[in-house]
């Protein structure tokens, strides 16, 4: 084997070796560090206690039913109207698709309990539509958490399921239509079948998230705890460590399992034609239009209504009580100031370049990389998808609080960052790998007869078809580093605060509008992250060439 | 260069891709491996270059043992079968790609393009990128690209093959006139027979990991030694000795000795004569017009022969024919 061969490989081994060692100190060790904290007691012996003592709790049992309810109810719900939009988007002729478009981005612009802040403000005991018409209006409750978290979890869906709807091949509605099939017919013929995987990993999707999310349950949920506020109360509220890490591991469960019955879904999915043909113009066919339309309507309303609503408590003087018109919400009124904002985002530039650099290095380590260790690696690189960010920010404060990296870490951004990226990093890594992989191989090679080291086939042949994915990792590890809130919920100290935290903080205390006039802070923020993107990617596919 | 090929072995994952393969490439010479997807054929070329180890054997350019040496120090140029371009760099840019690698003068990087492209009959399309050619183009690009560093050999992997039918004969015909002008001595792999029969010097017909018989097309095409080789290239029609023995007993003559099975008569489509005849022996059962050649299916004594007569035919189906064949050569079963 030539000398420089070798070369190669060590230099492939040490990209790959690197990203490794972040995986194992942030993602694999606070992991493993909330399983171990769930069977020891406080002297460090192993027990079963934890598990025990679940059941000693009455609240608890029934915690996790209502959560198992919300869950499956959010996934009916947010399935079925998703599934909608995506047809109102690819299979109808409706006017008006890029309104759709946007109004499906808000959701991703703010953390998850705007939603919920502007449903209170909207429907809540002094919301405004009781201010308005005097009715007697109370969302908090099972309800109020179903709506939050299906306008939440609708964009995710709409994704998935779009992705399904554009990978079917025109010809097939073209065979049923010669054979006679009515519209309804070829629906549930050929439209169906080829969504089944599709929404089967949206299902899955929205009942993870659902089950693992906090923010909109503490903002709406009321009495109505949920699982996810009973480890929130463990750990912020009683500092009971060893129960919040024994409830974050009965969480873990159904996550790993429905990540994994996403992964199953997803290996038998038809990937559809690799030559897509002809584009697929819908027919015409009013009633189908109308009704799409209405349900589209029915699902976009609340939702737009929900953000708008937040946007105009933020620009009121004294909610619900003084009404006037203000910007005095974003002057000041907080005793930080912008601080969090600011905080927010430097850790969220930290979060997406550091991301960006490790997620690349990682993917390039890999592309070569014989398999006994591609495949073990790939499996670690994805395994944060099934790890709820309640779980991971728990296993950071239990394994970073004391101990060796403590002293750099404590408090630190750093630490918040590290949290924030590795709880999106499987998807950040996805995005990347599918970009490495258009790289033709030839392309290797042509560097490498060349005379090129592995530094000229990152630059010359890898970089070139990895720029877009690279700007997509980067914009979207910032944006979900902006909003997140249940993973770095335990991380914050007085002297750090989030953006996040700090809307859930400000309505916590009642101070509903500052809240909103913050969350709108994100949203902005997000939004021109979102912009920003869009037009480098369109830049960039000006510029670039290739295919 | 004089490249000799010593007995190179290489297993993927204990699966034999290449089986004790020599083979010489003498000074000028265009070499084509041919052989069907999965002989071994693409391996050996990267072996040639660099790109992959060898698990055994020698590589030897100009007496030069360079089995140990890196790709980058063989001085190879190569061609992919496609995608090779770099996609943000232009034309002129990725010919000058291996020379800014060496570190050369950008002057003279500036001038070599220029001139290279001028000599694949690209001139003044240096400032477009590859999505702006046509599949020739790029290919041309490649093959200007593989030139830019003057290299000892030229290795061609497929260059053709995804190009459209009237692209691939005039391209074909390019390399070959630039090969000879530039007195490079090259390796191209094609699976291709029409391909390598008319650009080769010598063709190294592969099959399985091993050479099946290496020599000039018109060696290859009219004295196959294997019934591999004789299917492979051109069509052929195999006759077992004891139906020669019948039919064509002259041709016994010049048969190797050997067990009943171990040699058959292999006789091309055009060397079969065929002439109308109320008291021949076969069978017309079909014919197909092809323009400058039809193509005839007989049945004769039980068995089918295929017949190539050039120009229109008068014959139709069902008439009867006598058989004769103008030469055959005989080849392992």
């Amino acid at each position: 084997m030539g000398v420089r061969v070798k070369r190669m490989r060590t230099t492939g081994m040490l990209l790959l070796a690197v990203p490794l060692l972040f995986l194992l100190v942030f993602f694999l060790h606070p992991l493993a560090t909330v399983l171990v904290r769930s069977v020891t007691d406080a002297q460090g012996m192993p027990t079963f206690a934890n598990y025990v003592r679940l059941f000693d709790d009455p609240g608890l049992p029934r915690a996790a039913m209502r959560s198992l309810v919300i869950g499956v109810a959010t996934t009916l719900c947010t399935v079925s109207l998703g599934l909608c939009l995506a047809m109102a988007l690819h299979r109808s002729r409706l006017p008006g698709k890029a309104l759709i478009r946007t109004a499906l981005l808000l959701p991703m612009l703010a953390p998850s309990l705007v939603l919920a802040l502007g449903l209170v403000c909207l429907l809540g005991r002094n919301g405004l539509v009781h201010r308005l018409t005097g009715l007697p209006t109370d969302i908090y409750g099972f309800w109020g958490l179903l709506i939050a978290n299906t306008l939440y979890g609708l964009p995710q869906v709409v994704i998935i399921v779009s992705a399904a709807l554009a990978r079917t091949p025109a010809r097939h509605y073209d065979a049923a239509e010669s054979m006679g099939a009515t519209p309804w017919r070829q629906f549930l013929d050929v439209t169906i079948p080829r969504l089944r995987f599709a929404l089967l990993a949206a299902a899955f999707l929205v009942f993870t998230e659902t089950l693992t999310d906090f923010g909109s349950a503490v903002v709406v949920g009321g009495s109505y705890r949920v699982l996810a506020v009973e480890i929130y109360g463990e750990v912020v509220g009683q500092l009971d460590f060893a129960m919040g890490a024994t409830l974050g591991v009965v969480l873990l469960a159904p996550a790993l399992l429905s990540v994994w019955l996403a992964r199953m879904a997803r290996r038998r999915q038809d990937t559809g034609d690799a030559s897509p043909g002809r584009t697929l113009v819908p027919a015409r066919h009013p009633w189908r239009d109308v009704a799409l339309g209405g349900i589209s309507l029915l699902a976009l309303l609340p939702l737009v209504g929900v953000v708008a609503t937040v946007a105009y408590v933020s620009v009121v003087k004294l909610w619900p009580y003084d009404r006037t018109l203000t910007l005095a919400n974003y002057m000041g009124g907080m005793p930080d100031g912008y601080g969090p904002v600011a905080t927010s985002i430097t850790m969220s530039l930290l979060a997406a370049g550091a991301g960006v650099l490790l997620v690349f290095a990682l993917s390039a380590g890999l592309r070569r990389a014989p398999p006994f260790i591609a495949k073990p690696v790939q499996f670690i690189a994805s395994l944060p998808a099934a790890v709820p960010g309640l779980v991971l920010g728990l296993g950071y404060v239990l394994a970073f609080n004391h101990g060796p990296l403590s002293g750099w870490l404590y408090g630190s951004v750093a630490i918040v960052a590290a949290c924030s990226l590795f709880h999106y990093h499987a998807q950040a890594f996805l995005t990347m790998q599918t970009g490495m992989r258009q790289v033709p191989e030839a392309l290797d090679d042509a560097v490498a007869v060349s005379g090129g080291s592995t530094f000229h086939v990152l630059r010359d042949a890898v970089w070139p078809f990895a720029a877009p994915a690279a700007i997509s990792t980067f914009f979207y590890l910032f944006m979900r580093s902006m909003v997140t809130l249940s993973g770095v919920i335990f991380l914050v100290t007085p002297e750090l605060g989030l953006a996040s935290v700090t809307v859930m903080r400000l309505d916590e205390n009642g101070f509903l509008a500052q809240a909103a006039a913050y969350a709108m802070c994100v949203v902005l923020a997000s939004a021109l992250a979102l912009g920003a993107m869009r037009l480098l990617l369109h830049v960039l596919k000006d510029r670039r060439h290739v295919a | 260069m004089h490249l000799r090929i010593d007995d190179i072995a290489k297993a993927w994952s204990g699966h034999t891709v290449l089986d004790g393969v020599s083979f010489d490439a003498g000074e000028n010479e265009f070499v084509c491996l041919l052989g069907p997807s999965g002989c071994g054929k693409t391996t050996l070329l990267r072996i040639v270059a660099g790109l992959t180890a060898a698990d055994a054997g020698r590589v030897i350019l100009g007496g030069r043992d360079i089995s140990a040496l890196p790709a980058r120090e063989r001085r190879m140029g190569l061609v992919f079968q496609a995608y090779s371009l770099f996609p943000d760099m232009t034309a002129a840019a990725n010919v000058g790609y291996p020379m800014r690698l060496r570190r050369d003068a950008p002057a003279k990087i500036a001038a070599r393009c220029s001139e290279l492209l001028e000599r694949v009959g690209l001139g003044g399309l240096g400032a477009r990128f590859p999505d702006e050619l046509s599949g020739g183009q790029q290919q041309r690009v490649a093959l200007a690209r593989a030139l830019a560093t003057e290299p000892a050999m030229l290795l061609l992997d497929e260059p053709l093959s995804a190009l459209d039918p009237a692209i691939r004969g005039q391209l074909r015909s390019e390399i070959r006139l630039l090969q000879r002008a530039l007195g490079i001595p090259t390796i191209m792999v094609t699976h291709d027979q029409e391909e390598a029969l008319a650009m080769a010097d010598t063709i190294v017909c592969m099959n399985r990991g091993r050479i099946e018989q290496t020599g000039s097309p018109r060696d290859l095409y009219e004295r196959p030694r294997s019934r591999f080789v004789a299917e492979f290239i051109g069509r052929a029609n195999l006759l077992p000795t004891a139906f020669v023995r019948d039919a064509i007993p002259g041709f016994l003559e010049r048969r190797p000795p050997g067990d009943e099975a171990t040699y058959e008569l292999c006789l091309r489509p055009e060397d079969v004569v065929i002439e109308n005849d109320p008291r021949g022996e076969a069978v017309i059962e079909d014919t197909v017009f092809l323009g400058n050649l039809a193509r005839i299916t007989l049945a004769w004594r039980g068995r089918k022969l295929l017949v190539e007569q050039p120009g229109r035919s008068a014959l139709n189906r069902g008439e009867l024919v006598s058989v004769d064949a103008l030469r055959g050569a005989w080849v392992c079963a």
